[in-house]
């Protein structure tokens, strides 16, 4: 009985949890109001995130791409840059900021994004455009380095570290949320207003569930400003709440302008979101209200009526992102459930350090494996070979086939979720999210039972 | 000038070439805009890379295959579960999908031995799988490893694997149809003649671009087993590798989509003298004449036309009630390449709509030839189009339905155009003759949608109707037509199951036919 924590045993990937760095940064572009990124790269690392990102949120949005062809592959595809600030500005008046995402193909043959970011603010800039405010930010991800989560947390940090300015205390914090859907921003901000915190939301896509209007034409957007980027300097503090998504910025607030940081944890749960309050509490002096006592004892109440009847025993494998992940195992494990399989699916090399996992090392008295580096064939593995026996699976859609194949019942959860309805309107975080997850793994298990005729007439009474 | 210069594009003068719109009377000579030229940097074009037209578009579909891709993850878990290409082995194709997963310590010093490790490691995961199609992309090209040298290596340490390579980065041309080119030729070249097929028919075909969306093979696959042909291969929808090896057997190769694959059938033509037949699956009159057309090739018109009176006496009543209430409606036809041209007379000929609009994404000038010269008059013509160019042609166009890809979709959507997917189709197949009534069926689902309707209600200004708990697409489709039409007896609404080829997989009951002379009449 032990839980072990190691790499995935294979240099290959069969069946990916993550993309690449890139589509991070892309994910984080979005949230930023008046702005559209260019990828510098083939045009591949646009179209496809953007067909990932708007299968999951149902929604289109703007990135462009540099279109790097062959001839920019051999001689070097600045120029490229260049053409696309012009067209971008010409084309769209509002936008302002214009991070410049470098790809694989772009870091190997050397383009210096840095430089011709210099050259256009002392030449086209000036003389074409010399009354517009444009920020262009390089921003490297190359894809070979990290995952989207670290392409996320990077530029997350290179937004901040641009436009971060210390003038007046501006009394607010700054609450960074992590790769979220809407849902979770909604509830974020619900659980700030209820606190009477006054937050600059970091990157707030609440937006993204946006509606179809009687006029037409409505463009979902990021809702972070300029303004909101600048003033996260003067902040009482940061919050991040995914240390591997965020984490990077927070960090950056503090050392270069005395912002203290809180990272973590991710506020999957009651425990989570109790400790989150209680860093909101420490950050800001303001009490907990007694509405959110009333909030708390609805979800305990929800709960309840699920936990040690139907999900305590449950065995559940969890991919995807690593602060969901560890949030999520740390909430079945409150709710009786028994992980056995954490996958997270990069090699940063911080995860052995993570005290989130050393604690459950050091605690979990079942079998456990976390591996890094992972892949969803990891998990196929061992349901295929009958070495994992499992009520169910949270992970992302990506792994659907696992969930379908080995008749494993599986709650989607984190990014993307295209396989099902609108998970990105329902929020894993906060008192509300902790009621969300509880009672979708309950209706989950409970459809399961009904299908193979597995105890299902235990529900009569319930 | 027939030229169509757009608003938001007027600040980029070289995209007034790409949009034109057909006048009266004009010939192609007037209204042809340029095609397949480099992308303008920032102009937020809806075009993917050569190696996604490479591997997503044409190799994946391969069924027997572990596709691996030698580069960073990105590019495979990208285009990894984005397309419906289905297969008869339980979609190994979809589930699986192999990166070498290169980082940073490979680009340094090359990734050639750990992409061998990765090949075993697969093969050893999925022992039954034995064969295996390698693409190059942009981070492994220009590392420069030599995936052909390491494939060799692995087939003469493994005798029983036979591996393809595809070398066709994402950089590779202005738009994923340098990648649909790459891959045919390399196939012709590498593979094509290396395996002896069994021949178990008079007539034998290859089956070329023909990418079994939603099961369309399959349909197509059922009425050439009804004529007695045998489908050596596809090319490569639920197309088998090692049947892909043996293209050269065929008498005929029978082509529907020309712009990904005709490389391949004008190799195997020249090489081995194999002719080249253009067929179409979509529509009654198409595919009635493009199986008439095979029948006629091998001399057995008689079981092509069984075929097409059984279908057609079948479901043309069906076809027809869609086409009474979907007649006049308006169309943009915005697919990626060849459906521009396949779809853009039958639907309006069989389907009663207009096309106001064509786009093509990654097609190339004859791609537009074929459209253009097949769409009605007024009709916008636009290459390579943009987000904004997009959104302007549907505000001055206001279609009543668009045909496209998943996120432009959404676009639509938000300016209250309902969207079928060009590129996957809705609730397909739509080749054959009921995938053209489903086809019929979605559009009319689209358009007649009642919560489409609402949509257009502005509740804080408009009048509210209050006298409805409810209305159906019946409601709506039919308040302008004769009642001669609605209350007709003869036309039907489709009358298929959800899953319309779970059945055609089953079927055993093929006729057996006497074998005769090739080229016998």
């Amino acid at each position: 009985m032990s839980c072990e924590l190691h790499e995935k045993p294979r240099v290959g990937t069969i069946d990916p949890i993550f993309t690449c760095q890139p589509c991070g940064a892309q994910f984080a572009s979005i949230g930023i109001k008046d702005c559209i990124g260019i990828v510098h790269g083939g045009q591949g690392c646009v179209m496809f995130v953007r067909l990932l990102i708007s299968q999951h949120l149902k929604e289109s949005f703007e990135i462009a791409s540099s279109s790097v062809h062959e001839d920019g592959a051999v001689f070097g595809a600045v120029k490229r840059v260049e053409e696309a600030v012009d067209v971008l500005l010409m084309r769209y008046p509002a936008i302002k900021v214009i991070p410049i995402i470098s790809t694989c193909s772009t870091e190997v043959i050397g383009d210096d994004i840095d430089g011709v970011v210099t050259k256009l603010n002392a030449g086209l800039l000036k003389e074409k455009y010399p009354n517009r405010e444009v920020h262009l930010i390089p921003i490297h991800t190359p894809s070979f380095v990290g995952s989207m989560i670290t392409g996320y947390d990077l530029a997350v940090k290179d937004f901040v570290e641009y436009f971060a300015k210390k003038s007046e205390p501006n009394n607010k914090i700054n609450l960074i949320t992590g790769w979220v859907n809407p849902g979770d921003v909604t509830a974020l901000k619900h659980l700030l207003a209820e606190m009477q915190i006054d937050a600059t939301v970091l990157f707030e896509i609440e937006n993204f569930d946006s509606p179809l209007m009687p006029y037409g034409n409505f463009v979902s957007h990021g809702d972070t400003t300029i303004a909101d980027l600048v003033d996260t300097a003067n902040a009482t503090g940061t919050i991040a709440l995914n240390r591997y998504e965020g984490g990077k910025a927070a960090q950056y607030l503090e050392n270069e302008f005395d912002v203290p940081c809180i990272i973590g944890p991710t506020p999957i749960g009651i425990r989570n979101t109790d400790t989150f309050l209680a860093n909101l509490k420490k950050m800001t002096g303001k009490p907990i209200p007694e509405s959110l006592v009333h909030e708390r004892g609805i979800a305990l109440d929800a709960i309840a009526d699920v936990a040690h009847m139907f999900l305590a025993d449950k065995k559940v494998a969890i991919y995807g992102n690593p602060d969901l992940v560890i949030g999520l195992a740390q909430f079945c494990l409150d709710l009786g459930m028994k992980p056995k399989l954490l996958l997270l699916g990069d090699d940063n090399a911080s995860y052995p350090n993570d005290p989130r996992l050393k604690e459950l090392q050091d605690n979990v008295a079942d079998d456990m494996e976390i591996i890094t580096n992972a892949d969803l064939w990891e998990l196929d593995k061992r349901l295929k070979e009958g070495t994992l026996e499992l009520d169910l699976i949270l992970g992302h859609s990506k792994g659907r086939f696992v969930s379908i194949d080995n008749n494993v019942p599986m709650v989607r959860v984190g990014f993307p979720t295209y396989d099902r309805a609108g998970l990105y309107r329902h929020p894993v975080v906060g008192y509300a999210g902790a009621i969300w997850l509880a009672e979708q793994m309950a209706n989950t298990l409970f459809a399961d039972m009904e299908y193979k005729h597995v105890r299902e007439w235990s529900l009569n009474v319930w | 000038m027939p030229y169509h210069e757009f608003e938001c594009s007027k600040c980029i003068p070289e995209r007034k070439k790409h949009a034109v719109v057909k006048g009266p009377g004009e010939t192609l000579a007037d209204a042809l805009p340029a095609g397949y030229l480099n992308t303008i940097p920032g102009s937020i074009s809806e075009r993917g890379c050569a190696y996604c037209g490479a591997k997503h578009v044409i190799g994946t579909p391969m069924k027997d295959v572990i596709h691996l891709s030698h580069g960073p993850v990105g590019c495979t878990y990208d285009t990894w579960q984005t397309k419906r290409y289905i297969s008869d082995n339980d979609n190994f194709q979809l589930k699986h999908t192999f990166a070498s997963d290169m980082k940073e310590k490979h680009v340094v010093f090359g990734a050639e031995k750990m992409l061998k490790q990765n090949i075993i490691e697969a093969f050893k995961a999925f022992p039954n799988m034995k064969r295996m199609s390698i693409y190059q992309t942009c981070a492994s090209a220009l590392i420069g490893d030599d995936i052909h040298a390491v494939a060799a290596e692995v087939m003469e340490e493994m005798p029983d694997v036979d591996i393809f390579v595809c070398n066709s980065p994402g950089f590779r041309g202005p738009s994923q149809s340098g990648g649909h080119h790459t891959i045919c030729i390399a196939w012709f070249k590498e593979k094509v003649g290396t395996v002896e097929p069994k021949i178990t028919s008079d007539y034998v075909i290859n089956y070329v671009g023909e990418y079994n969306i939603q099961g369309d093979q399959h349909v197509m696959d059922d009425f050439f087993k009804r004529m007695g042909v045998q489908v050596l291969s596809t090319f490569t929808g639920n197309g088998s590798y090692d049947e892909l090896r043996s293209m050269h057997r065929a008498h005929l190769n029978v082509l529907e989509c020309a712009r990904s694959s005709e490389y391949l059938c004008n190799e195997l033509r020249v090489k081995y003298g194999i002719p080249r037949l253009d067929i179409d699956g979509f529509g009654f009159e198409p595919l009635s004449l493009s199986l008439r057309k095979v029948g006629l090739f091998f001399g057995i018109e008689d079981r092509a036309q069984k075929i097409i009176d059984e279908e057609t006496a079948r479901w043309k009543p069906e076809l027809d009630w869609y086409k009474a209430r979907l007649t006049g409606k308006k169309v943009c036809l915005w697919p990626g390449g060849s459906k521009l041209w396949h779809w853009a007379h039958v639907i309006h000929e069989e389907f009663g709509v207009e096309v106001v609009s064509v786009y093509t994404k990654f097609g190339h000038q004859g791609d537009m030839e074929k459209g253009i010269s097949r769409v009605e008059e007024g009709a916008l013509a636009i290459d390579d189009p943009n987000e904004l160019e997009g959104m302007e042609a549907l505000e001055t166009l206001k279609p009543d339905i668009i045909f496209t890809g998943k996120r432009p979709g959404e676009v639509a959507k938000k300016v209250r155009v309902p969207y079928l997917n060009a590129h996957a189709y809705h609730n397909g197949p739509w080749k054959g003759f009921e995938g053209w009534v489903r086809f019929a069926r979605d559009i009319y689902n689209g358009i007649f949608s009642p919560m489409h309707k609402l949509a257009f209600l502005d509740i804080s200004k408009d009048e509210i109707p209050t006298d409805k708990g409810f209305e159906t697409a019946r409601m709506i489709s039919d308040v302008n037509l004769s009642e001669e039409i609605r209350s007709s007896t003869t036309l039907r609404e489709y009358t298929g199951k959800f899953d319309c080829v779970g059945e055609i997989l089953k079927k055993t009951d093929y006729p057996n036919f006497e074998p005769e002379p090739v080229g016998a009449l």
